[in-house]
């Protein structure tokens, strides 16, 4: 059962004539990881904002179980449904690690009552520790920021978790780690994992890769489980 | 509530912008609070007045007219301009009108008396006559006018409640022909309370030549203390014109002598309207009653102008000032604050990104904006009731200068004018130079809608920016 399915949709830009995106279709399912790989500029960072509800498709449909994008508020959906993580972190850089997570459980409407707690524990679970979370985000190091993006995409328990090349700024060991978090995410806590990326090392955890070149699915290769986990 | 949360704390966070915001909103909110609390207090100063003046109607004797009249009948080249006067019985008809709520008379006549000296007495008597033109070689006869030495006042206490007169003994007069004198005329005769004089005077009919005399016999009841000008500022100085001569009776015993038709006991009323708007319609009613048409019905306009002019220019400037500094502070706080929302687009678009909607993000910035405010609010509505007075007393005493001015320079350029001195009252008048601002729940509530405009402005300015927004773009733009 897909938790999200993307139906033939193409995509341009506006003042483009150019499609970036040319009928891909795909689907996706809690459990596993899934990368979309591809060169720079064949229109994965185009499809995972389609997909996050950042943008919207003229053409073809994104069905988030079975409801279409367009027709559902989408606010919602990018709040309670889906953690975005993204390349450039995109955090709140005016305050402090845990109130970017703090900030993120009162947007999505998280039960949590001690939402400051939560955040805490949170943030330790990637790696973060209480000190570090008191500090501004600016002053944090960009694999910090990264682990503070992941807790910020998790902290509402979504169904799916999205991430823009999210260790391109990191070196091995913290891509690592934290490639490590999103298997787990996906094997231990049944989330959906789509990371778009171009690194080989990357693609290799996933338990289905599309390869997207011109707009298209080039090709799509489903590994067994077990190697990742 | 986590979004009042986050605005409070942005708040603090962005110190530098939102000090430069609340600068401008406290200097806005500051000028308003002056301005306000000097147009009610003022507002309310200028309807007193335009009620108590607008409402005072006076039946003045237009003198040009007076003297056009008297030019249009001269036949022998001498122009006899006499002050005319209305029949007693009209003053009383007149004062039934429906359109008043009240009135005062008071009645005047000149006089002499063989047993009593007056102060100046050698510089002559007056007759209240001008004459103009021709008059050289006139001789006295029978149609010369009697050279009065006194004159009885009927009723004449505006002095009294002005405190320039004050009774020095006994008591006031009551009752009819009874009479009150100046310490100085009863002190240079020795007048004792209880004593009674005989004063004569005439009544003439000019046109007729008829001249028939009349007799007063006044006993004294006390004595007032005057330290009103011996004379009329313009006015020409003898006995009948010293205000020292003056004896104050009641207004019946003055016009107890009048007859129809004739002149020579001058009878005026100050009537008391039910409403200032109601002057056409009096003046059509009193005229219709027989009123001459060389007598205008005027309300005081020159006293009013005089007492509430300054303040009036006060309440102009004080407007026109904070007009200005609405227009130009909300053109610049609209300014500030399109600026502080192209600095937060990326804040803005992360915000987007997180799912949060449109319009919790444009409440939050609206939030933050009316936090500003309410902080600029408080400072402002203190600061502003503590420069108010200083700031009003400067403007006033500007304003009383340059009305001022204005008037010396109409005066040395006005010429000669026919005036009747006994009622200019607009010369004694002192123009409003002390104002106690207060700062009432009206102007509160003024101030604060001012502020909560001036914040909505800079939150739909945010708003109208945040619509336009695409948290994609915004991310794309800065990645």
């Amino acid at each position: 059962m897909n938790v999200l399915t993307v139906n033939n949709i193409s995509y341009q830009y506006e003042g483009s004539k150019k499609n970036v995106l040319k009928g891909i279709s795909a689907g996706f399912e809690a459990g596993k990881v899934y990368t979309l790989v591809g060169k720079s500029g064949s229109g994965k960072s185009t499809m995972l904002s389609l997909i996050s509800g950042l943008d919207i498709c003229k053409n073809g449909e994104i069905l988030y179980k079975d409801a279409d994008l367009r027709v559902i508020d989408r606010d919602k959906y990018r709040a309670r449904d889906i953690g975005v993580i993204f390349q450039s972190y995109n955090l709140l850089t005016n305050v402090t690690a845990v109130q970017n997570i703090v900030l993120s459980l009162h947007i999505s409407k998280a039960p949590e009552k001690d939402k400051k707690s939560f955040a805490y524990s949170l943030l330790e679970k990637v790696g973060i520790d209480r000190e570090t979370a008191d500090r501004p985000v600016l002053k944090l190091s960009g694999g910090e920021q990264q682990r503070v993006g992941i807790a910020r995409a998790i902290s509402h328990n979504p169904d799916m978790i999205i991430a823009d090349e999210p260790t391109g700024n990191l070196d091995r060991d913290t891509e690592a780690e934290i490639l490590k978090i999103f298997i787990n995410l996906a094997h231990s806590e049944n989330k959906c994992v789509i990371i778009v990326t171009h690194s080989k090392k990357v693609s290799e955890i996933a338990d289905v890769i599309y390869g997207i070149s011109d707009g298209k699915i080039a090709f799509h290769k489903q590994l067994p489980i077990e190697k990742n986990s | 509530m986590y979004i009042l949360e986050n605005a409070f704390n942005n708040v603090l966070r962005n110190k530098g912008r939102n000090i430069l915001i609340g600068a401008i909103l406290f200097a806005v909110i500051v000028t308003a609070v002056i301005a306000l609390m000097i147009n009610t207090t003022t507002s309310s100063i200028i309807e007193n007045y335009k009620g108590r003046f607008g409402s005072e109607i006076r039946l003045e004797p237009n003198m040009e007219k007076v003297r056009d009249e008297a030019m249009k009948n001269s036949t022998d080249g001498m122009v006899r301009v006499t002050v005319p006067s209305i029949p007693a019985e009209n003053y009383i008809a007149f004062s039934e009108s429906e359109y008043l709520q009240g009135s005062i008379m008071t009645a005047s006549a000149g006089v002499i008396c063989d047993s009593i000296t007056s102060v100046d007495a050698e510089l002559g008597g007056g007759s209240g006559m001008m004459m103009m033109g021709g008059g050289a070689g006139i001789e006295a006869s029978e149609n010369t006018p009697m050279q009065f030495m006194m004159s009885l006042q009927g009723n004449k206490l505006a002095e009294f409640e002005a405190g320039t007169r004050e009774l020095a003994s006994g008591e006031m007069p009551d009752e009819l022909n009874e009479c009150i004198v100046s310490t100085d005329l009863a002190e240079s005769n020795d007048i004792q309370i209880g004593d009674s004089f005989t004063f004569t005077g005439e009544l003439r009919d000019m046109a007729e030549g008829i001249v028939q005399p009349t007799s007063y016999t006044l006993t004294v009841v006390g004595t007032y203390y005057d330290v009103t000008d011996e004379y009329a500022e313009g006015s020409a100085q003898n006995a009948f014109t010293n205000r020292r001569n003056e004896i104050i009776t009641t207004y019946d015993t003055v016009v107890q002598e009048i007859q129809s038709g004739m002149n020579g006991i001058k009878v005026a009323a100050t009537y008391y309207l039910k409403n200032p708007e109601l002057l056409d319609e009096f003046a059509a009613e009193v005229y219709s009653k027989g009123l001459p048409e060389t007598f205008d019905v005027t309300t005081d306009k020159a006293t009013y102008n005089k007492i509430v002019g300054p303040v009036e220019g006060l309440k102009g400037v004080a407007i026109m000032f904070m007009s200005v500094v609405l227009v130009f502070g909300g053109v610049i706080i609209a300014l500030l604050a399109s600026i502080a929302i192209r600095e937060r687009k990326y804040e803005i678009g992360v915000l987007r990104a997180m799912g949060m909607k449109k319009t919790k993000v444009a409440f939050g910035l609206w939030s933050e904006m009316l936090l500003i405010t309410l902080l600029c609010l408080v400072a402002g509505l203190g600061t502003g009731r503590l420069l108010a007075q200083p700031v009003t007393d400067a403007l006033l005493a500007g304003q009383i200068e340059a009305a001022e001015a204005a008037q010396d320079e109409q005066q040395s350029n006005g010429g000669m004018m026919l005036r009747m001195p006994q009622q200019d009252t607009a010369a004694d008048a002192e123009p409003l130079s002390d104002i106690d601002l207060s700062l009432g729940l009206d102007t509160m509530l003024q101030i604060i809608g001012i502020a909560l405009v001036l914040a909505s402005l800079a939150g739909l300015i945010s708003i109208s920016r945040i619509t336009k927004y695409e948290p994609i773009k915004i991310l794309m733009e800065r990645n």
